[in-house]
């Protein structure tokens, strides 16, 4: 039952705990019956964007098997946010759509453009409920809402799990529908049409998905349990950022205009993950994680993770030292720039550099902290945590001479610091 | 679908005729399986929110569990 909770909890967008770890006194009052998990996270990259993310979930795990979970989650983001422009010789003027009030911003010489006045709030609120129906099957089904100033999203999901194999083989499948609402701030931009023209569209746009999930976790043996899962999802409709343009340049490298960008309409996404977690001994166990993602917008990427958990003391603390290496292939469409002597002639593009060929690594440490537990509950623990987040670009087009020496390319490198507390 | 996941299909079947097989423990030696850190979903705030900074900064998300909610538009 434990194996086919913690699967059901994956496929689902919720955050439900496996049942060894949290049960709850069964006989306890209302609020002592409910388990709580919560952080607050500080993110913040370097020249840009910065935020600040509280996070709540609470559980309750019931005497006939059923659980249920809440979270709320809160994004404050705030900084600098890249506008797809490309660095110039010269200094560069814009029109920010952020805020309330259009305003204009302008870019020094070889710097990034970026819109200095970002600034987007987040909320979101989820839940899932698992129920077992016999003893070798579970169901759960799950919703989540997100909000931000010019976004709304809602998703509800279902999944259902199977234990078979003396309960050391779970075979789950869950499915997915997202919904969301967009409606830039300003108006959405016509896509691919001409920046300074500000040709704008009222109204909201709109994007839905659907996803499934299938997978399989196996007890290997004693000190192994293993996860295979494959999934596929499509989205259908408003894909492009709306904030986002593409610097048109000269032969010489000078900018001569900017054009907004322009996505394909659709996306489909197949991923393989795969995950291994092994305890090497009493103190040291690792998880390893690797994923394969194929779109057919022309990504590739490969995910491999992993965290290896070092437990001291009599199991009232650990370190956790984590490293993930990130690499994708560009999109089709994705180019830093156009040359206005081969501008294409309404084409799919994009200068957003999350579609550009790059590669990133994380590293990170977690330290926590177990606690006598509050009002009855078997302990508390207190942790944090700190991630470093590179990004490097792998493909430089070639350029102008007059854009020789400038950094087209800066990438990103960014630091989280994250406190946590679960009781 | 391509050969890449053909291979994978059948890396999954094979698992599931694997699980069906030799593998896995009796009920009495699940002690150390039972343990916080060989729960899939231990950490699951951390995943959140590592989860949602990727899905911010790169064109994947998913796999491990679903993907969605948010813009991701900064």
């Amino acid at each position: 039952m434990q194996l086919m909770a913690a699967s059901c909890a994956l496929l689902g967008a919720g955050a439900a705990r496996s049942q060894e770890t949290h049960m709850a006194p069964p006989d306890s009052g209302l609020l002592e019956d409910w388990s709580v998990d919560s952080a607050l996270a500080y993110y913040h990259e370097d020249g840009r964007i910065q935020a600040i993310e509280p996070v709540v979930d609470v559980a309750k795990i019931f005497a006939d098997g059923e659980a249920l979970n809440f979270n709320v989650t809160f994004d404050a983001l705030s900084g600098a946010s890249p506008n797809g422009a490309l660095t110039s010789r010269a200094a560069q003027t814009f029109s920010s759509p952020s805020g309330k009030l259009q305003h204009r911003y302008t870019t020094a010489p070889g710097q990034l453009p970026a819109d200095s006045n970002y600034h987007d709030d987040r909320i979101a609120v989820g839940g899932t409920w698992s129920v077992p129906f016999t003893r070798v099957d579970q169901v759960s089904v799950g919703g989540k809402v997100s909000a931000e100033d010019d976004f709304l999203s809602a998703t509800v999901n279902a999944s259902i799990a199977h234990d078979f194999n003396e309960k050391n083989t779970t075979l789950s499948f869950g499915i997915d529908d997202e919904f969301d609402s967009i409606h830039p701030i300003g108006g959405a931009p016509v896509a691919a049409s001409d920046y300074e023209s500000a040709e704008k569209q009222t109204g909201s746009k709109t994007k839905d998905g659907v996803g499934v999930l299938l997978g399989v976790t196996q007890v290997m043996t004693r000190t192994w349990l293993s996860e295979f899962n494959i999934s596929i999802d499509r989205f259908h409709g408003y894909l492009n950022d709306p904030y986002k343009f593409t610097s048109i340049i000269n032969s010489a490298g000078g900018t001569t205009g900017y054009e907004y960008e322009s996505r394909p309409d659709q996306r489909t996404r197949k991923s393989a993950y795969s995950e291994n977690r092994v305890a090497w001994s009493s103190q040291i166990s690792t998880a390893l994680s690797l994923r394969y993602m194929s779109d057919d917008w022309g990504v590739r990427s490969d995910t491999a993770q992993l965290h290896l958990r070092w437990t001291l003391s009599n199991r009232d603390r650990y370190i956790e030292p984590t490293i993930r290496w990130y690499r994708q292939t560009a999109a089709d469409f994705y180019t830093p720039f156009i040359l206005s002597t081969e501008k294409p002639a309404g084409g799919y593009e994009s200068a957003d550099s999350r579609l550009g060929a790059f590669h990133a690594l994380t590293y990170g440490v977690k330290y926590a902290q177990k606690l006598p537990g509050l009002g009855g509950r078997p302990e508390s623990e207190i942790n944090i945590r700190a991630e470093y987040y590179q990004q490097t670009f792998d493909e430089r087009a070639p350029v102008p001479p007059g854009l020789q020496g400038l950094d087209l390319y800066p990438g990103l490198k960014a630091v989280l610091v994250q406190i946590g507390w679960r009781f | 679908m391509s050969g890449r996941f053909r291979l994978l299909f059948a890396m999954l079947a094979v698992a599931l005729i694997a699980g069906c097989g030799s593998l896995g423990v009796k009920p009495w030696q699940r002690d150390v399986l039972a343990r916080e850190e060989m729960q899939l979903d231990s950490e699951p705030l951390d995943a959140a929110i590592d989860d949602h900074l990727y899905f911010s900064k790169e064109a994947s998300s998913g796999g491990r569990s679903f993907a969605g909610g948010g813009c991701g538009c900064n």
